[in-house]
């Protein structure tokens, strides 16, 4: 199996903070990979990171074999990469359509996925022309994660899926981003270690800008005294 | 900065400064020929233009100092700030010739409509922020600039022609009195410019600062952050008024153009050039720029503006920190080198 | 719905007592005094939105206040008015802005070209720079050696005053055409592509060298030559384009000359926005002061172009006749004789000021409202102002959205100018004027919405032209015999009295969105 996504030593900054101090995994083809920590460690600056929305000074991410870093965040998400980001970040100004169809690249993608969406989140479908914002908190990550579908992504950026939700809607997107990945790379930031264990393969842990472990979730889960000291009380 | 120590080595750069432009007339004087007691009767001829030159100088300065105050430490970006000059410009000038009140109750008249002004400009202060305070400070200084130009004041005001014949009280006559009036203008500066760097090291200017980087923050520590932003308009709008009324005292003619838009930009050019909140770059831009427009006007004429807002847009460009904070960051890397060749030298880290 | 009512409390109130106001000020008025000033209130509140409007657009998307938008104004009208009244300037000065466009805009090519040059980056820095400077330089120097028949400031029988004097006349005299003396026209023309190519490979070596591999694309070759190639016809036909410019119906070199304006207005902005304000965008103060010098910089140009005193755009025929049934009292009449004027429930109303222009304004609003609101542009403008990094993280290149937009702002300034010149006349200070309304209108509507501007402008407009008209009647203070009559000094006082109050009581404008 090969490696759809490399991210080797990195060192990145959001302004002049220096955040990322080293951030090394790789990503699997098809898998799901966690990034677990604490909050400020640096996971969803390493999203950022591979996206091109944090600047890369040193080291490099390699998606689908390409050096990606210094490429233009549009540039980087055009080569297929979908992002999820923290807070759903759904446009409020635009009709849950226009949510959509913002994100095609080509002409008529949202025409193609639109069954395939509409079958994963029912609910996208009734509420077609309500403004981003009129949806509920569930509703409208459904509509962020729908959004990151439009466009033939092979892999999946998602930040806090979980974050705010109930738990049966938790249950539900669990059961979506397992569906999902078996079309495309799917790379997580979770704090919940619960959910985090149902859907991840790979995890990677990240702390104090550095990532300090990487492996099978199956491993960690069964090292109670790692989970404490990497992650705290989970 | 240790509180005790005095006030001569706390003022030592100003100082200096005071001195030099102090002897400044007298070294041209020599140079010219003319001793110094011909300087002191006002008589030296390119002296006597040099020390005007330095007055218009100091009045910029003493205008971009109080802009500095506002935009450069509290950060408050006013685009109406030239009506505090202009104001005082106009009260002066129309209360000595029109009104032909005594000089100091000229000084109490401009220095309460000072005031006044900035408690105007504070009525919007609770509520407006940022962009939209610009705004609203915009649009006052152009009413104020309209009213100047109506037609319907043309006997206070002189319209578009501007305000003339201002009988200026004969001990500070500018003409007569060229020497003293330059020592009276260079003094003011510097005066004023000791008491801004005081009140910025005091705890109240401290808070403006506070109110510059982050104005939630310093609410939230408790302080009433527009107290604080009504205390720095007033000192500013008094500063640039006393500029202004300097500037009606020293002009022979009042042009309505000191209170447009244009006029602000010149201060925010001046701090610009000089280093934004560096209060000494109010100075140093005022010399550079006053001194680059001469020079500009007497070999190019009537493109010099052009150029000098060529000039203006290659310091927001390149120069963001002015002359001043760009010497300033050379000297901490310069000190920072040294430090690591010491370092090195000697092998201890 | 209801919710909708309580959120806009404030605004609706607000807008209430307005209206109310206005309502009583119209009660003071005779019928067509209150038609009269209505129209023109319509007027002015639609050329002040022509500007208002592109710096919400700019404010909305790019966090930009575009200070400069009152010069892009002025820079429209009187490019417009050269166009119209000097069409052979207008030819003159076409073939080299081809010549320099088709050779900046190869830029494909020169990146191409640039990509076999390996040298160390110092080295590469001085050799591209050194290729700038020598060919804006030599380019500089062609230009002020290439022919351009113009006016001459200093001469009164052919300042732009005379020439706008003559066109009002009627008289269409074509000027003596300049010569090549200096060099030869195909050292200059040539000459011209060639430096201006220089200059652009220069450029081209700065940009560092991004990995993507350049795919020869031939429609990137598409422009450029037909920039070209337009050049070099426009200086072939230099003399026949001139003739026939100067036989055209005034209407249609009206419509050629606000075409030209929009045109600048949108090369502007996009010039603007690619090399100055880019690099400012994490520096959001320093962009302010930027465009604000930007806007002086320009007004200094504008002087010493076309000079300072004030002079006027001729309206083109559709708007200007006078003869048989004038002033027309119905719309077949208007139509058949043109007429300059209309009476409207008994006042005469010029038509291209109270009745054209206004019209423009609405077209102008739902034609944006549209783009807005229909278009992907649009969607992306809407979506881009809320979350800049969202847009981009879906692949969306935001950094050509935002030259577009802030081109279509400028555009639309321009294009204000151009419309607003041949009935209030050219200035050096209509800029700054205009630039105040504005910015008036834009703080009263809420800074970043779109209606917003619509409203505020409107409501600028017709606060001002009710102001003028009580200027002029005078109003009848209640219990006395003085009749108080505002002088022209208060009519922009007003305007800034109602921003301050509707600011202090919502501080984000009317329509504006609360934080």
């Amino acid at each position: 199996m090969s490696n759809i996504l490399e991210v080797k030593n990195i060192h990145s900054f959001i302004n002049q903070y220096h955040i990322l101090q080293d951030v090394d995994f790789v990503v699997p083809q098809g898998s799901i990979t966690v990034l677990l920590g604490r909050n400020g460690a640096g996971k969803t600056t390493t999203l950022k990171s591979i996206l091109g929305l944090a600047s890369v000074r040193e080291g490099k991410v390699i998606f689908q074999g390409r050096e990606v870093q210094g490429l233009q965040p549009f540039e980087i998400a055009a080569l297929g990469i979908g992002f999820v980001p923290e807070h759903r970040a759904v446009f409020r100004d635009l009709s849950v359509e226009e949510n959509l169809k913002i994100a095609e690249r080509n002409k008529g993608d949202f025409e193609k996925k639109q069954e395939f969406i509409f079958e994963l989140f029912p609910d996208l479908a009734k509420f077609l022309h309500l403004r981003g914002t009129e949806l509920s908190g569930g509703q409208q990550q459904m509509l962020a994660i729908a959004r990151a579908l439009v466009a033939d992504n092979s892999l999946l950026l998602i930040d806090e899926p979980s974050e705010g939700l109930a738990p049966v809607i938790i249950e539900r997107m669990i059961e979506v981003i397992n569906q999902l990945s078996q079309q495309s790379t799917v790379v997580l930031v979770e704090q919940n270690f619960l959910v985090a264990s149902k859907l991840a393969e790979y995890f990677v842990i990240i702390e104090e800008g550095k990532s300090v472990l990487t492996g099978l979730m199956k491993d960690l889960e069964a090292d109670k005294a790692m989970i404490q000291r990497y992650l705290g009380a989970a | 900065m240790t509180t005790n120590s005095n006030f001569l080595t706390r003022n030592r750069g100003i100082l200096i400064f005071l001195a030099v432009m102090l002897i400044a007339p007298f070294l041209v004087g020599l140079m010219e020929g003319s001793s110094p007691a011909t300087i002191l009767n006002n008589a030296g001829s390119f002296s006597r233009f040099l020390e005007g030159l330095a007055i218009e100088i100091f009045i910029w300065a003493i205008f971009a100092l109080s802009f500095d105050l506002l935009f450069g430490i509290t950060g408050l970006l006013s685009f109406g700030h030239a009506m505090f000059f202009a104001v005082a410009a106009y009260l002066t000038g129309i209360a000595l010739k029109t009104l032909q009140l005594p000089f100091w109750q000229v000084v109490l008249l401009v220095l309460l409509a000072a005031v006044l002004q900035a408690l105007l400009f504070s009525l919007v202060l609770p509520r407006v922020k940022g962009i939209t305070f610009t705004l609203v400070s915009l649009g006052f200084a152009s009413v104020f600039h309209i009213i100047v130009m109506s037609s319907d004041m043309i006997n206070l005001t002189g319209a578009d022609v501007g305000l003339q014949g201002v009988p200026v009280p004969a001990f500070l006559n500018p003409t007569n009195e060229r020497f003293r009036f330059y020592v009276i203008a260079l003094v003011l500066l510097v005066a004023t410019y000791i008491f801004y760097r005081r009140f910025v090291a005091s705890p109240t200017g401290r808070v403006c600062v506070a109110i510059r980087e982050n104005e939630g923050r310093a609410k939230m520590l408790g302080y009433n952050t527009t107290t604080f932003k009504i205390i720095a308009m007033i000192i500013s709008s008094i500063t640039a008024s006393i500029a202004g009324m300097l500037h009606a005292l020293y002009q022979p003619i009042i042009s309505p153009s000191v209170a447009d838009l244009g006029f602000t930009v010149t201060a925010l050019l001046i701090v610009l050039i000089g280093g934004v909140g560096s209060l000494n770059g109010a100075i140093v831009g005022a010399f550079a720029l006053r001194l680059v427009d001469f020079v500009l006007r007497r070999f190019v004429g009537g493109s010099a503006s052009i150029i000098t807002g060529a000039i203006y847009v290659v310091f927001v460009l390149f120069v963001p920190y002015g002359i001043i904070g760009t010497l300033r960051l050379r000297k901490l890397n310069t000190k920072a080198g040294w430090k690591e060749v010491l370092a090195r030298i000697t092998g201890k880290p | 719905m209801k919710t909708t009512i309580q959120k806009n409390s404030k605004s609706i109130i607000v807008l209430i007592v307005i209206a109310a106001f206005l309502f009583v000020a119209a009660r003071g008025m005779s019928g067509k005094d209150v038609v009269i000033t209505i129209l023109r209130g319509f007027s002015v509140g639609s050329v002040t939105f022509l500007v208002a409007a592109g710096f919400s657009l700019i404010f909305g998307l790019l966090d930009v206040l575009n200070l400069a938008q009152g010069t892009s104004y002025m820079i429209g009208a009187y490019v417009g008015w050269t166009v119209y009244v000097r069409p052979d300037t207008f030819v003159d000065v076409l073939t080299p802005l081809l010549l320099i466009l088709a050779g900046f805009s190869l830029s494909a090519l020169w990146k191409r070209l640039a990509s076999f040059v390996h040298l160390e980056t110092k080295p590469k820095k001085i050799v591209a720079w050194l290729l700038i400077v020598v060919g804006l330089v030599l380019l500089g120097l062609l230009l002020a050696r290439y022919p351009i028949s113009s006016w001459d400031l200093n001469n009164y029988a052919e300042s732009p005053i005379s020439y706008s004097y003559m066109a009002d006349q009627g008289l269409r005299i074509i000027p003596p055409e300049a010569t090549f003396t200096e060099i030869s026209p195909e050292l200059a023309i040539l000459g011209i592509f060639a430096t201006s190519s220089l200059a652009a490979f220069g450029i081209a070596l700065l940009n560092r060298e991004d990995n993507q591999q350049n795919n020869a694309d031939w429609r990137k070759y598409v422009a450029p030559a037909i920039l070209f190639i337009f050049g070099i016809l426009v200086a072939l036909f230099n003399t026949q384009i001139t003739n026939w410019m100067f036989t055209l119906s005034t209407n249609w070199l009206f419509l050629i000359a606000v075409a030209a304006s929009i045109l600048s207005g949108i090369g502007l902005g996009a010039l603007m926005e690619t090399t100055l304000i880019r690099p400012l965008y994490s520096r959001p103060i320093y962009q302010l002061m930027l465009t604000l010098g930007l806007g002086t910089i320009g007004v200094q140009i504008v002087q010493a172009v076309w000079g300072r005193p004030e002079f006027v755009w001729p309206k083109p025929e559709l708007f200007t006749g006078t003869g048989g049934a004038c002033p027309a009292t119905n719309l077949t009449d208007l139509i058949e004789n043109q007429c300059s004027t209309i009476m409207l429930l008994g006042g005469r109303v010029r038509v291209y000021d109270e009745i054209f222009i206004p019209i423009v304004g609405i077209i102008v609003l739902i034609l944006v409202w549209t783009l807005l609101k229909r278009s992907r542009i649009g969607m992306i403008i809407r979506a881009g102002v809320q979350d800049r990094q969202m847009v981009e993280a879906l692949g969306i290149n935001v950094r050509r959205v935002f030259t577009l937009v802030f081109a279509l702002g400028v555009g639309l300034a321009a294009f204000g100018g151009a419309l607003a010149a041949p009935s209030a006349g050219l200035t050096s200070t209509m800029g700054e004027k205009l630039l105040l309304s504005a910015l008036i209108a834009l703080a009263i509507g809420g800074l970043t919405s779109f209606p917003g501007a619509a409203l505020g402008s409107l409501l600028v407009g017709l606060i001002q032209q009710f102001m003028i008209k009580y200027g002029q009647i005078g109003i009848p203070l209640p219990f006395t015999d003085t009749v108080f009559k505002p002088s022209p000094a208060l009519v922009p006082a007003s305007t800034v009295l109602l921003m301050v109050i509707i600011l202090l009581i919502l501080p984000n404008g009317l329509l504006g969105k609360k934080e």
